[in-house]
């Protein structure tokens, strides 16, 4: 084959991978994003949605979680903290579960969350990963949506059962309980009701896997309503390993039933547990077998046993005791009696899910809840939650112009709260500031004034927070007459203007709007929506279990934009699938929704963002799995909407939440989806997926910061995530992607002043978000990765010298390296300890400087400025002074480094021609100079000269301005010892003839050394 | 003769792109082949690697020895004072503890755990079959913008907080030219552990017929890294043996 010509092989090779290229669907952007890396600042101190809790059966320290849009998560430390494992799969989940064999590395995940309210999210099936959730492979059921429980044959590892819940707002037959016999390489399903019934729980009898327990429930949501129970909700047996399947309903209510959930008692498995969801009220609750399921009998049906089954269903038995019964619930039950009596569990986040107990003892018990993780040591009475999980679930975010800015958003079930994008030593739980309670959504900073607009689920209230005052004003719209009753969505729709500061938007049915912050309303639309009787029956929502939350309101407006460039251009689009607009402030509107190629009608408009480079243009997006289509849709209109087209391409997956334009470069858009981040470069020609430090968690809305180039995004399972900087995203196109390495613009680096004290006290086993770096980041792309051959990279001063020399990114893809404004540390004097304050390293000035990468035999150049901090109030004279000490100090220091250095040349050699008297006197020199005795710590010696000179240098660099007079008197003190000192070694230099007789290097050589 | 290696490297990423499917047993053999080849690499007996870290502006010298009987040691030059960590001399593994700057003992599981990793030099991958190490082609990959193959190596079983922990690295090598650029894997104790720590290769060059990372990062997968790059590597250096021994203490 070496014989072969080369340029043979390379029309071969051309050929195999030419084609390859081309038809690759899903397009990673790691080659070109490269060190573009996303920033996960949480908030973790509310944490977010669980949905499923699995325990290692032999390691009490490992515990796994899934959440309901955050991932699966590990603990190696009993729950003290917890780390991701599935950050590059669907992060909807649904159950956990560990081959009982192999505990320690074959895990499966079946993802989509099970716990059917509104917002929830879905799966894309099960995977299995057999090397402890390193890596992980899609083993099938892509089209189930949401995996209720999974469990692996103890006996046999190969055999595993699926419980498929499958899809919620349609139908499909991926659903009921599934057998594999090979591991996961092929399924078959061994229960199926129909199409709108799935399996709710599914259980096995610990001592024979032939004895199943499997629930069937039959649920169906829509956009505006929910149904929950039917005739084909049953449950099942199986003796025979899912052969064949009996109805186990003596004892049962009559009619018909709804979600059931299911547990055995591990100690005594005769005994098992039901909780049903039944036709009357006084049926419902919890039932209970002491025969294997042959008979039942109703224990309980307190509220908290019968409350909401399709989000609280869970039932498990402690492993050791038969009759200490936990159950899901608003606040979570538990029974010590075999479900006879139920007293609430105490204290911590309400909406409880799931439950694990410690292998050690029952009553360490972990909850997984709306609001994280919890922990128990005394069975449930008293909980701390775990405070490393950032799983917080935002509806919506915007941001401010502070600086740091903030970020505010609502959370699911979790209240509205802001926080700052960076902050001392990072963004810590602290840092989170609460304004408003419930399920938070659009939360609002006024443009000009410390006013802060929050809302709660459906507008039930519509807060305005004067933060200096703290002052609290409800200010939602009100009925009005001469209008129908107000439709508020879940996620009622709040927008500001960017042109009238006071005004502020919502909608209803109908676009409201207040230029007094809210305090009067008028209404500047008629009913934007289809206002279809049909959709608007909430009341009778729920099905067996009448649940009229609000959650599924709709006929309603969905998302309001004004447009910057002209507040009379008014977007609206509905949750029914109208795109309304106005060029005239509300005085006629046109829905141009029938304008849109080939999306179905009704489908959900999610978002719509006008365009900030021209007023005619926006970009709306549907999300249409509420009626069961998980298509990505995206539009442009570049002419108010009379044209729309599709700006999807192939590769985007995922219902589309949001995007976001960029505010120089029209191609530049950011597309967030239910399964993560894109980005084109061109229009929407060609997406990618963003990977770099971001799951493939939904995306609901994004900003971009104009100041910083930030995009922000809130997710709906991992908190907020951003990416700092994107500007370079606007550089790229075919002609900077072809050049062998393209510096990419940068605006002078600003060297600050500020500096604080961080403490972290308490925070070690916290989620602390962390900062953007504030050194100068040079930035680049690379055509190609640097694999082979030396590159390097170096600061070059105005006067050519090299300043300092740092290693480049050697990515494909944009590179950023950070430069901290340094210099090199002043070479100090070799003592018996050392001097942590020669460890400072003084800041360069402002100025001009070039990076130089030198890349094999090329040189590429790119210049870069310094600048002092305008905000700063140091004079320029002050830092003049300062920079004169500072290098004086740095100077000394050296030249004391040096004569150390010859002092000890002459000391070994006095030693070695037996001279004690020169030896005591060079020795006793020394001792004055640096110290010669004691460690590091408590067993320091006194200072010397050397410690004093670094000590000196350190403060005077540290400190903002010019030296102090203290320190300039220190200073002229510290020179005239060491001038004293130098005199002092020349005499002994001159008496003893020590230049001629003993050989040193020069001090250029020794400061270039590595001595 | 770089470019000459530059030819057969591209030969033999053409004759394997008209092949199929690669394993890992040929991508190990290619990677080893491509670095100098399987003898040059045994009969190395050790290696002598000299850094400069960056950090914050300072600059510290570090150099590196590992010889080929599992002896080594690091040493760190702060301000003209040597301070040496992970030093093995055979038997004991030691470092110099920074507040007194006298030797102390690692901890005896720490010191086990390096144990396992005596055989391993210069690389785990050669003669891995006989070390009774497991290795698995886990697919492509993109590593810092380049398609990889990620292959997974098992070693000896380490001990971890006094449970036995399987030992697990991913190695992820060049497709183009077989050499791995990057490392992943799990930290196993510590504040981190739970984490994923990543290391990347860059700047192959040839030193004595071997070709050798002059510049690495480490860190954890996700966040920048902390680059090293070596000025100068050295083949079979001359050390004494005294350099290794933990000294008495004072």
């Amino acid at each position: 084959m070496k014989k072969l010509n080369i340029c043979v092989l390379w029309i071969f090779l051309s050929t195999i991978i030419f084609p390859y290229s081309q038809e690759s669907e899903v397009k990673d952007g790691g080659s070109i994003f490269g060190d573009l890396t996303a920033r996960q600042i949480g908030p973790a101190l509310m944490s977010g949605r669980i949905n499923d809790l699995e325990i290692h059966p032999t390691n009490h320290r490992i515990i796994y979680l899934g959440a309901a849009g955050g991932g699966v998560w590990k603990s190696n430390d009993g729950g003290a903290t917890f780390n991701p494992i599935f950050d590059d799969h669907i992060q909807s989940i649904g159950t956990v579960t560990l081959d009982p064999n192999d505990p320690d590395k074959t895990i499966y995940v079946g993802t989509g969350e099970t716990w059917t309210r509104n917002s929830v999210s879905y799966g894309d099936g099960i995977y299995k990963s057999s090397d402890g959730g390193a890596n992980w492979k899609h083993i099938g059921l892509k089209n189930s949506e949401r995996i209720a429980g999974i469990i692996v044959n103890p006996q046999n590892s190969n055999e595993i059962y699926v419980a498929a819940l499958g899809a919620l707002w349609g139908d499909h037959e991926e659903r009921g309980v599934f057998k594999s016999k090979d591991g996961g390489e092929t399924w078959e399903k061994i229960l199926y009701i129909n199409a709108k019934t799935g399996c709710a729980d599914l259980i096995m009898d610990p001592r024979n896997p032939s004895v199943l327990y499997a629930s069937m429930w039959e649920f169906r949501r829509t956009a505006w309503s929910f149904d929950s129970g039917g005739e084909n909700s049953a449950l099942y047996k199986s003796e025979d390993g899912g052969e064949t399947w009996n109805k186990i309903h003596n004892g049962f209510p009559k009619g018909k039933l709804g979600r059931m959930g299911i547990a055995i008692a591990p100690s005594n498995p005769d005994v098992v547990y039901t909780v049903i969801e039944a036709e009357s009220k006084k049926d419902k609750g919890l039932y209970k077998s002491i025969d294997q399921g042959e008979t039942w009998n109703q224990m309980n049906n307190d509220f908290g046993i019968t409350v909401r089954p399709f989000y609280f269903s869970r039932i498990v038995v402690d492993p050791k005791n038969e009759n200490v019964i936990y159950k899901g619930g608003l606040n979570g039950s538990v029974s010590k009696d075999g479900g006879k009596t139920f007293k609430n569990l105490g204290n911590m986040h309400s909406d409880i899910h799931d439950f694990a107990f410690s292998i050690v003892h029952s009553d360490i018990m972990y909850f997984g809840t709306d609001g994280g993780v919890y922990r128990s040591w005394n069975g449930g009475t008293t909980c701390e939650i775990v405070e490393n999980l950032p799983l917080s679930q935002f509806y919506h975010i915007s941001i401010d112009n502070e600086e740091p800015y903030n970020i505010y958003g609502g959370l699911q079930d979790n209240g509205s709260w802001y926080g700052p994008s960076a902050s001392p030593g990072g963004i810590n739980a602290r840092d989170w500031n609460s304004v408003g309670v419930g399920d938070g959504f659009r939360v609002l900073k006024h443009h000009t004034k410390n006013i802060v607009y929050s809302e709660m689920q459906g507008a039930e209230n519509v807060w305005r927070i004067d933060q200096e005052n703290e002052l609290v004003q409800t200010i939602q719209p009100l009925p009005k007459e001469g209008y129908d009753k107000l439709r508020f969505n879940w996620n009622a729709p709040m927008a500001l203007s960017s042109s009238v500061p006071d005004r502020i938007y919502m909608g209803s049915q109908y676009l409201h709007q207040s230029d007094d912050m809210g305090n009067t309303w008028k209404i500047i639309s008629p009913d934007l929506t289809t206002n279809d009787p049909l959709k608007q029956d909430q009341d009778n929502s729920g099905g067996l279990s009448k649940d009229n939350s609000g959650a599924e309101n709709h006929t309603t407006i969905f998302t309001i934009s004004e447009s910057e460039l002209d507040e009379n251009v008014i977007w609206v689009g509905t949750d029914d699938g109208n795109v309304q607009v106005t060029t005239n402030g509300g005085q006629s509107w046109t829905n141009t929704v029938s304008n849109i190629p080939d999306l179905p009608k009704n489908t959900w408009c999610y978002h719509i963002e006008p365009s900030l480079l021209d007023k005619a243009t926006a970009y709306a997006v549907f999300d249409g799995h509420t009626a069961n289509d998980k298509t990505p849709y995206a539009y442009k209109t570049s002419d108010y909407g009379q044209t729309w087209e599709s700006i999807i391409s192939g590769g985007v997956e995922g219902v589309v939440r949001n995007i976001q334009v960029d505010s120089e470069n029209p191609n530049l858009l950011f597309l967030g989806t239910e399964q993560g981040l894109y980005i084109t470069m061109n229009g929407g020609k060609e997406w990618y997926k963003f990977t770099n430090n971001m799951p493939s968690v939904a995306v609901h809305h994004m900003e971009l910061h104009r100041k910083s180039n930030d995009l922000v995004m809130g997710t709906h399972g991992r908190g907020v995530i951003i990416i700092d900087d994107i500007s370079p995203l606007r550089e790229l196109n075919e002609e900077t992607l072809q050049k062998k390495l393209h510096f990419f613009e940068s605006e002078p680096f600003i060297l600050k002043d500020n500096s604080s004290f961080s403490g972290s006290f308490g925070a070690e086993t916290q989620f602390v978000g962390s900062n953007e770096s504030t050194l100068a980041k040079i930035k680049y792309h690379l055509k190609k990765r640097h694999t082979f051959g030396k590159m390097n990279m170096a600061i070059v001063n105005a006067k050519g010298d090299t300043v300092t020399e740092m290693s480049p990114g050697k990515s494909k893809g944009i590179n950023i390296v950070t430069w901290n404004y340094y210099m090199k540390q002043p070479k100090v004097a070799k003592g018996k300890t050392f001097s942590f304050d020669g460890f400072v390293t003084p800041r360069l000035p402002a100025g001009k400087y070039t990076v130089k990468i030198k890349k094999g035999k090329e040189v590429f150049n790119h210049e870069i400025e310094l600048i002092y901090d305008p905000e700063s109030t140091i004079s320029l004279a002050s830092r003049k002074e300062k920079s004169g000490t500072v290098t004086r100090l740095y100077n000394m220091n050296e030249s004391l480094a040096y004569d150390v250095f010859c002092l000890d040349s002459y000391l070994k050699y006095s030693d070695s021609i037996g001279n004690k008297k020169l030896s005591s006197k060079l020795s006793t020199l020394k001792k004055s100079m640096v110290i010669t005795s004691g460690d590091n710590y408590v067993g320091s010696a006194e200072p010397q000269l050397r410690e004093k000179l670094t000590s000196l240098l350190s403060r005077v660099e540290g400190n903002p301005g010019a030296p102090t007079k203290t320190e300039t008197e220190n200073l002229t003190q510290l020179a005239k010892r060491y001038e004293s000192t130098r005199i002092e070694l020349s005499k002994i230099i001159k008496k003893y003839k020590l230049s001629k007789r003993v050989n040193t290097i020069s001090k250029e050589e020794y400061l270039d050394s590595d001595m | 003769m770089i470019l000459k290696n530059f030819f057969s490297i591209l030969i033999i990423t053409l004759a394997t792109q008209l092949t199929t499917a690669q394993t890992a047993e040929e991508i190990i053999a290619n990677y080893l082949e491509n670095t100098g080849g399987e003898e040059a690499w045994k009969n190395l007996e050790g290696l002598k690697m000299s850094a400069t870290a960056s950090q914050g502006g300072m600059e510290i010298p570090i150099v590196t020895v590992q010889l080929k009987d599992g002896r080594q040691m690091t040493t760190i030059s702060f301000q003209g004072k040597e301070i040496k960590q992970g030093v093995f001399d055979g038997t004991k593994l030691w470092g110099h503890n920074f507040m007194t700057m006298e030797a102390e003992e690692s901890d005896a599981e720490s010191t086990e755990n390096f144990k396992l990793a005596l055989n391993d030099f210069p690389s785990p991958f050669l003669d891995y079959k006989q070390k009774g190490y497991t290795v698995e082609l886990m697919g492509k990959e993109d590593m810092d913008g380049t398609e990889t193959f990620k292959v997974k190596l098992v070693t000896e079983p380490q001990i971890i907080d006094g449970k036995e922990e399987e030992s697990v690295s991913f190695y992820f090598f060049d497709t183009e030219n077989f050499v791995p650029i990057a490392m992943q894997s799990e930290i196993k104790s510590g504040q981190a552990k739970g984490m994923i720590s990543e290391t990347t290769f860059s700047d192959y060059d040839e030193v004595d017929g071997l070709y050798f990372p002059f510049s690495m990062t480490q860190g954890v997968k996700g966040m920048p890294g902390q680059p090293i790059s070596f000025s100068k590597i050295e083949t079979n250096p001359k050390v004494e043996d005294s350099e290794f021994n933990l000294p008495e203490k004072k």
